[in-house]
């Protein structure tokens, strides 16, 4: 599935000692340095080129789009293109269900998660091995090879075309990875932590409360960052179990076939995308700070 | 294996414990050590991963089992319409195995998987390697230019795509028609087969970089900055104090990348039905999306069964030595 | 014992009680029920995008629910992209809708699988011994009657007098080395002699049926691609002359962009489209009104128009569709003939009776159309033809060959496609 994005989980360990090692060193080979320093702007310029081009075209007017030319910034600028896609059928529509599957199935999947997780790291018990195992196969779980099972499952309950159908399938898509990531996170905090609280006269909620939950806290959040874009993004399931009833259908779907709600006029599609991008985009300035302090902070060991 | 014995550091009771003094059944008084317990008879593990067992259970395994039963049935549009599929043993898998479209498919997906994997792992160490040497200006534009990329919605990616490969008006053309380029001016990327899958190589790339770039870097500062210095002094640098330092230090990190790397790309959907729906003439037709024309577009939904599988038990081999590595990791704990 | 007997008893019959009670209060609720006599029905109805007017779509229910005030019409439009999935998982569903519009060619797809309700008793009442054979043959699957023939149309050239005149061109012209000579004359300055999109197919189908050749061929009981014969490679060669005198995508079909959006900017002196599409023009660019032209596809020699494809659509009533009594209410009316004959005015549809066909005498669309309906085809007549049309091997033909590749190389690889899917047993 979309699980192309995944947080910096990896980064975890990554932790200590992090700000230590490249900043500090000073060499003064000139020519190495511009190599360097060029090979840094061509890859800025790669990676946002498609991002910029995008935004250019959404705020360009038709009449410049349509000239046989084409230049590298707009010659005008207008808001035009972002009207049309906002007044597209349909639109706030499929906004609102995007919103639902997305936030529902990122809010089930970090409780269910939570406490498997917490099973895991935290508890001894018959069957965790196996329990562990079947969890990380179905983090590798091919679903895109499940799509029409899944679609003739969904269809034999009669759930095709709700959009509860899609939430329940992207909490499951993102269960395996989310159990494991806050299960990690869990294991980073070392128990004497909440031991040492304990003897500094603390209950144990309070040690969880105090120490274990804000040490977890941008683990969740980052988790939930991973959650919130594979739910965001989903098309393969959107588009075969949405079929009939087209009013419930997500972002991305009415995004593919943009052919059909805009034609040809590329500036309200990119500006479609564009807006269809903007919550994504905020949510990872926003968490991606909180997750990067929360990484730092909680290097403790080091 | 903790096996059945808890060791005193872990309260299995934590989150519930809230008032602990009070709650004599949890055993351990505060600055006490736990005594020895037997877990058998605790519930609670159970009852808190009940809920994600039968999630992944009745959302996952009840399909692949499905999946698997519908490999064996002749499962056609009247059966998804009346119901009553039988079953035909291993015609499906045999029709597969022995069609040459089908091996086409197969070939045309590991070509696609191993292209674009090493396409994204070199750039991506080029470009973590260049962020951990860079100062720190260029060090955040570089990063904030990633995470832009990896921000970018799958299917926003698709239509920027779609549009800047444009044949009339897209700016690829534009810039090689200025290139001098004139056989450019007007083509067609969709229409011609090794145009389109390399349009769709590059998508894939630019979608997958950021992720194994950063997740990279972040491995490479963990690095202690002291075995550099000891390989300098003694003469390496360049490659062979990547290949000799940096390389083995972070294999683990490589590998786990990689394998991620391999199943995101072998099962990606969404960009190519997206932008092309495998064609033209099937050139970017790989295994799901060939399941999927075969489900969707001939209804032979027991066909497609058999394809499903048969992607499943390749990508599980590919793996498998990825697999080994992590069941014994697991199995250390 | 007996004491339990009696208290299981009572259980039972609270519980039917509950049940009859949750029907009851459902009943009411909704007012969607089938059975139901008080309280209006409501049917589900899906028509194509495009294939009526949205006025003519509201003239339709309201005249409909007024003559049946027990019944409330609920139109979905539906695009015709993915629109094959959509049916059959509607098909396969408890809850399909009362009545489908369906293209002529996927008919025999839907109805072989047994999603469709049987209509062969109805025929006589509908008056179907003179229904048309382009639409009632193809919902005819084993003597059995699933499709009710609902509208028909072939493709003519739309043109934009205006520019017409511009270039001089006083007569729309009658063979082929015509129409090429004037497209080029008009496919001069800003503006495109001819919009021809690149996998407009059943355009293609047209001239290679003109040259004699078929898209497949059925001998007994296999059939046979027909795209690597000489006649394909001429018809697409004559394709391609044509559709490089404007500016059409090589890579895309006339829905992408929709070609009526790019007519309709006034600067294409011409398009290949049923008659109707004009009103379509006319909606995007009011200016438009009086400007739009129509004449037959020309044929090889002036003394035979081109051969075209048989378009329409049949309306079907799904087994799952909960209000089928309802629905066949509706189908009656609309293809009808009062309805049928305000419908071809409307839309310069062919109307679904050959007894009506003198309605469109006054229609210069339609009487272009009915020229090159002489001269009319279908596509191969399989179920599993709707297969082939899902994941288009002649679209992609047209599109190597208009992009330079060897037409007899391409010819083989897209007539195979079409062999292998034909003769699946489905």
């Amino acid at each position: 599935m979309t699980t192309d994005t995944v947080p910096t989980f990896v980064a975890g360990p990554a932790g200590p000692g992090a700000a230590t090692t490249a900043g500090r060193r000073r060499r003064r080979l000139r020519p190495g340095r511009v190599a360097l320093g060029a090979a840094a702007v061509v890859t800025i310029l790669a990676s946002v080129f498609p991002v910029y081009w995008m935004v250019r075209t959404a705020l360009e007017p038709t009449r410049d789009l349509q000239a046989g030319s084409v230049t590298p910034w707009p010659r005008a600028l207008t808001l035009d293109h972002f009207r049309t896609a906002l007044a597209a059928d349909g639109f706030w529509a499929f906004w609102r269900n995007s919103l639902f599957v997305t936030l529902g199935s990122v809010l089930v999947a970090l409780v269910v998660a939570a406490l498997a997780a917490f099973a895991v790291a935290r508890l001894r018990w018959r069957g965790r091995g196996v329990f562990v195992l079947v969890v990380f196969a179905a983090q590798m779980a091919p679903w895109e090879a499940l799509l029409i099972p899944m679609y003739i499952v969904v269809r034999d309950v009669g759930m095709l075309d709700r959009l509860v159908t899609l939430l329940v399938i992207y909490t499951v898509v993102t269960l395996p990875f989310t159990i494991l990531t806050i299960r990690g996170f869990l294991d980073a905090i070392p128990v004497e932590l909440e031991e040492a609280a304990r003897v500094d006269g603390c209950s144990r909620a309070t040690a969880f409360r105090r120490i274990v939950f804000p040490l977890l806290a941008p683990g969740l959040l980052s988790t939930s960052l991973f959650g919130f874009i594979t739910a965001w993004n989903e098309f393969a399931f959107a588009n075969t179990l949405l079929i009939k009833n087209q009013d419930s259908r997500t972002l991305p779907v009415w995004l593919s076939s943009f052919n059909n709600v805009f034609g040809t006029d590329w500036g309200a599609t990119m500006a479609a995308s564009t807006l269809f991008m903007l919550p994504v985009l905020l949510v990872f300035v926003v968490l991606q700070n909180r997750v990067t302090g929360g990484l730092t902070a909680g290097a403790v060991k080091g | 294996m903790g096996g059945a014995v808890s060791p005193a550091s872990h309260d299995p009771l934590l989150p519930e414990g809230r008032s602990p003094r009070t709650a004599p059944t949890t055993g351990a008084g505060a600055g006490t050590p736990a005594p020895v317990r037997r877990t058998r008879a605790n519930p609670w593990p159970y009852v808190l991963v009940a809920p994600a067992v039968v999630a992944i259970g009745l959302v996952l395994g009840y399909p692949v089992v499905r999946n698997v039963v519908m490999s064996f049935q002749d499962y056609g549009l009247r059966e998804l319409i009346r119901g009553g599929a039988s079953f035909v043993g291993l015609d499906n898998y045999a029709e597969l195995l022995t069609d040459g479209t089908f091996w086409g498919v197969v070939v045309r997906t590991l070509a696609f998987t191993a292209i674009d994997v090493v396409l994204i792992m070199v750039l991506s160490t080029l470009v973590a390697l260049m962020i951990n040497a860079l100062g720190r200006v260029l060090r955040f534009g570089v990063m904030a230019g990633l995470v832009v990329v990896w921000a970018t919605p799958i299917i926003a990616a698709t239509t920027i795509w779609q549009w800047l490969f444009q044949s009339e008006r897209g700016v690829v053309n534009a810039t090689l028609v200025a290139l001098g380029l004139d056989r450019f001016d007007g083509y067609s990327w969709l229409a011609h087969g090794p145009a389109a899958f390399a349009m769709l190589v590059l998508l894939i790339v630019w979608q997958s970089v950021p992720f194994a770039a950063l997740t990279l870097y972040a491995g490479l500062t963990t690095v202690p900055h002291e075995l550099f210095e000891a390989a300098r002094i003694d003469g390496a640098s360049g490659f062979r104090l990547f290949r000799s330092v940096t390389f083995p230090i972070l294999r683990p990190l490589f590998g786990l990348i990689t394998s991620l790397e391999v199943i995101w790309v072998f099962k990606a959907f969404a960009q190519i039905w997206a932008v092309t729906q495998g064609g033209p003439d099937d050139a970017t037709t790989t295994l799901p999306v060939y399941a999927y024309q075969v489900a969707q577009s001939l209804h032979r939904y027991g066909l497609s069964g058999a394809i499903s599988v048969v992607t499943v038990v390749m990508l599980t081999l590919l793996l498998l030595v990825y697999f080994r590595q992590t069941l014994r990791q697991e199995g250390d704990r | 014992m007996r004491k339990l007997r009696t208290a299981g008893a009572a259980a039972a019959t609270a519980a039917a009680l509950a049940l009859t009670v949750a029907a009851c209060s459902s009943d009411e609720g909704s007012g969607d029920t089938g059975t139901s006599t008080q309280g209006a029905t409501t049917i589900d109805v899906w028509l194509m995008r495009d294939s009526i007017s949205d006025d003519f779509q509201k003239e339709f229910v309201a005249g409909f629910e007024k003559a049946h005030p027990d019944v409330t019409v609920d139109v979905q439009v539906q695009e015709w992209d993915g629109i094959g999935q959509k049916i059959i998982s509607a098909l396969a569903s408890d809850d399909a809708p009362d009545v489908i519009e369906v293209g002529n060619t996927q008919v025999a797809q839907y109805g072989a699988s047994g999603g469709l309700a049987d209509l062969t008793d109805k025929v006589s009442d509908l008056g179907g011994s003179s229904w048309i054979p382009g639409l009632a043959e193809p919902g005819n699957i084993d003597g059995k009657q699933y499709g009710i023939p609902y509208y028909a149309a072939n493709r003519v050239v739309l043109y934009n007098k205006d520019l017409f005149t511009k270039a001089g061109i006083t007569t729309p012209p009658k063979t082929r080395d015509e129409w090429l000579k004037d497209t080029k004359a008009l496919d001069t300055g800003g503006n495109q002699g001819i919009y021809l999109a690149g996998q407009n197919w059943y355009t293609y189908a047209g001239f290679l049926w003109d040259e004699g050749g078929d898209l497949a061929t059925n001998d007994g009981d296999t059939w046979k691609g027909g795209l690597d014969t000489p006649a394909a490679a001429a018809a697409m060669d004559f394709y391609g002359t044509l559709q490089k005198l404007g500016k059409g995508p090589q890579d895309a079909d006339e829905q992408h962009p929709p070609q009526i959006d790019v007519f309709a900017t006034g600067k294409v002196a011409q398009m290949i489209a049923t008659p109707g599409a004009a009103t379509q023009v006319t909606a995007a660019n009011a200016a438009m009104a009086d400007k739009i032209g129509f004449f037959p596809i020309p044929g090889k020699t002036a003394d035979q128009p081109g051969a075209v494809f048989t378009g329409g659509s049949d309306l079907v009533i799904p087994t799952a569709a909960a209000h089928p009594d309802q629905a066949y209410t509706f189908i009656k009316e609309l293809t009808g003939d009062e309805w049928q004959k305000k419908l071809a005015v409307a839309m310069s549809y062919v109307p679904n009776k050959t007894t009506l066909a003198g309605v469109l005498a006054d229609d210069p669309g339609a009487a272009a159309m009915a020229v090159g309906a002489a001269n009319g085809h279908a596509t191969p007549n399989s179920p599993n033809w709707a297969a082939v049309e899902a994941n288009n091997p002649v679209k992609n033909y047209m599109t190597q060959v208009l992009t330079g590749a060897d037409p007899a190389a391409a010819g083989t690889t897209a007539s195979d496609a079409i062999t292998k899917t034909l003769n699946a047993s489905s």
